[in-house]
């Protein structure tokens, strides 16, 4: 049962988490701006490097890093939408999508011409994870990973219910055209948009760095997963994005626990299991868990 | 004077095609590298090896009566559509003559099947070692400097008993690499006495392995076999099983035995860990002249893995362009075993300008390289040596070699 636990569940929680984080800019940006935003791994993969990069040059811990990186990344984002996407906007999504794809090319070489293609760490070595009641035995990084997730999550959840730029932003998903004949500024709320999917997909970014190392494909890996899990959770739904990355990481892990001495499924094809959910899940219930946009 | 304008315009076009006869061709050979993904780390060496050679024929007198010798570098990301689209890029758009590359098996596979066999053209791996490219059919368009995995892994099982470890676990990645050396480490593992406790595929990339080890640590091994490529999958695991206790020894192949393992876990930690890799022989008098001059040109790096391999393919290409005598790339793949295999005049590295006379003159070459005699087989193979290493210091050291 430990076994389980510890180490099964509990990175199963520390993966959900880290998909939660980016899948909810993925949501986000698809409720509010209505395209599915290729580039956002390659956002992580920014937030990623920079908190690298003062990690190097500052010799920071990657936490005291994160803000500075995810301030930078909410930078690139602002600027990335002013230059490419800004412009297509009132084209057809097709365009956006396609852009969003080129300029997830673009972050990564460009990534990968700064601070070159090999793999690093935020800090060499191994440590042994914390051990509670003798038996239940969990990372430090894996406590930093999850609380802060929840942490975000509660914060995401006041912010959306409570605050006016919150109600803005739901209302801006829900009806873009009534928002705007209600007087919302949609610029404003676009921008706010940007700002809160960058800054959560750097932590999600540095959150991979931490758990395993940081390379220039680390947030490309990573983007199939969150969308599945975005779909999931329901399309403009922050909410339902980190329930549905929770979802997808813990199955992902839990599907190779062995019942009975024999795994439902060999470890080598845990990637199928966040689409198996996304296909499920898109034939019998398309508008995702948490009742988001249908996707037309 | 009619006649004299035809005449002219005849002399003209003689003229041309004597001076294109003559005239120097420029040469493009395509380097099918993994520069991105998890063989990135084992890269830059690896690629000014290449340019090395690149460097050395061009220094001689270049290619084909003097021609400029250029390699063409094309990112295959180490896995398998990727490597296709970049050898279709070299061929199809670059137009090589021949390609260099791919470095993991995988891509080398998958390029091969998809682009070099179809379009025929010479394929030379340094480095891809999976056992699938023996009995490949390629219409003896595809080679590689580096024995086959048959022989790694029946090497490495050996190693492992003369530790005196009878009973291990094997994680392998499931890719042409992986799978291959794995199946041909346990059929010699268990054919020499040992016992495999669990045998576990896994799928690259994935950020937690702490499930599978779990579960083969229970399996009551002495020590994990890893065989996978240290900075896709490989460091993750041997750091997850330290953290959680699974196994304190590893043993692991080529593709583990990568800087960024002992970066990720440190020395200490690897202290009774081994690992075994295709290696350059051991008294090899060629070796030591060429790594100073390496050193040189690019600082350090010259005793990092496959530097002496892939001078050795770039070169060997280039040798074998010059014998063909044109960008002809069937031509070309007949000219290899001529300039590699035994008999002939010996060249060896840097001796590019000697070499270029000889064929001028009609003589018999035989290219003895860095990584070895390459002296290549029916189905483009090659023996070879086996090193086996340990972790000093912050890299790694040979101990043993095994031919």
């Amino acid at each position: 049962m430990m076994e389980f636990i510890n180490f099964y569940l509990i990175p199963g929680i520390t993966l959900g988490s880290i998909y939660a984080l980016g899948a909810v800019g993925v949501s986000m940006i698809f409720g509010i701006l209505r395209f599915a935003h290729f580039a956002h791994g390659d956002l992580m993969t920014t937030g990623a490097y920079i908190a690298l990069m003062l990690v190097w040059v500052l010799g920071v811990s990657p936490l005291v890093a994160m803000p500075i990186a995810m301030a930078g990344t909410a930078i690139v984002a602002l600027l990335l939408d002013r230059l490419f996407y800004r412009p297509l906007r009132e084209l057809p999504t097709i365009y956006t999508v396609i852009a969003s794809f080129g300029v997830a090319l673009i972050l990564r070489s460009l990534i990968q011409v700064l601070w070159g293609t090999e793999a690093h760490v935020y800090s060499p070595g191994f440590q042994k994870p914390l051990i509670f009641f003798d038996s239940l035995r969990i990372a430090s990084r894996h406590i930093q990973i999850i609380s802060t997730t929840l942490a975000i999550a509660v914060a995401l959840h006041f912010f959306l219910k409570h605050s006016r730029l919150g109600r803005s932003m739901r209302a801006v998903s829900d009806d873009p055209e009534l928002a705007r004949i209600a007087g919302i500024r949609t610029e404003r709320v676009i921008a706010f948009t940007w700002i809160t999917g960058a800054c959560l997909a750097a932590m999600a970014g540095i959150f991979v760095g931490l758990d395993t190392d940081v390379h220039t494909n680390l947030g490309w890996n990573m983007l199939l997963p969150m969308f599945a899990a975005a779909l999931l959770g329901g399309i403009g739904k922050p909410m339902g994005a980190i329930a549905g990355g929770l979802i997808i990481g813990i199955a992902e892990e839990l599907v190779s626990y062995p019942v009975l001495g024999v795994s439902l499924l060999s470890p080598s094809y845990k990637s199928a299991v966040a689409f198996i959910i996304m296909l499920v899940l898109l034939i019998f219930r398309p508008q995702g868990l948490f009742k988001g946009r249908l996707l037309q | 004077m009619k006649l004299t304008a035809r005449s002219l315009i005849a002399t003209a076009l003689a003229a041309a095609i004597v001076s294109t006869g003559v005239a120097a061709e420029d040469v493009k050979v395509g380097a099918l590298m993994g520069i991105t993904g998890p063989l990135a780390n084992f890269i830059p060496p690896i690629l000014n090896a290449a340019k090395l050679a690149e460097a050395d024929v061009n220094a001689g007198g270049g290619i084909l009566g003097g021609g400029k010798f250029t390699l063409v570098v094309s990112d295959g990301q180490a896995a398998a559509q990727p490597s296709v689209d970049a050898a279709s890029k070299l061929v199809n758009l670059e137009n090589v003559a021949a390609i260099m590359g791919g470095l993991s098996s995988g891509a080398t596979v998958a390029a091969a099947n998809a682009v070099s066999i179809p379009n025929k053209v010479l394929q030379l791996s340094p480095t891809a070692t999976t056992p699938v490219m023996t009995d490949m059919e390629d219409d003896d368009y595809v080679f590689r400097i580096v024995p086959s995995d048959n022989y790694q892994g029946r090497v490495l099982a050996k190693i492992v008993l003369d530790e005196g470890i009878k009973k291990v676990a094997v994680a392998y990645v499931n890719n042409d690499y992986g799978v291959g050396i794995a199946g041909t480490f346990k059929a010699a593992y268990e054919s020499m006495g040992g016992t495999v406790a669990a045998y576990e595929k896994h799928e690259d990339k994935k950020n937690s392995y702490r499930g599978e080890l779990a579960t083969m640590a229970g399996s009551g091994a002495e020590a994990l076999v890893v065989i996978a490529y240290a900075g896709g999958s490989g460091a993750k695991i041997v750091k997850q099983s330290l953290e959680n206790g699974f196994f304190d020894r590893f043993i692991g192949t080529d593709g583990l035995r990568d800087d960024i393992l002992i970066e990720q876990v440190g020395a200490d930690a690897l202290a009774t860990s081994f690992f075994s890799a295709p290696t350059s022989p051991a008294d090899n008098p060629i070796a030591g002249p060429f790594h100073e001059r390496f050193d040189k040109a690019y600082g350090e790096g010259s005793d990092k893995p496959f530097v002496d391999q892939s001078y050795d393919a770039t070169m060997l290409i280039a040798l074998a362009i010059e014998k063909a005598g044109s960008t002809d790339r069937t031509a070309i793949r007949d000219a290899l075993r001529e300039v590699s295999n035994a008999p002939g005049e010996i060249i060896q590295p840097g001796e590019w300008n000697k070499a270029v006379k000889l064929i001028a003159a009609g003589t018999d070459i035989n290219y003895e390289g860095v990584s070895g005699q390459h002296e290549f087989d029916a189905a483009g193979d090659v023996s070879g040596y086996i090193g086996k290493f340990i972790v000093k210091g912050d890299t790694y050291e040979q101990i043993g070699i095994f031919e």
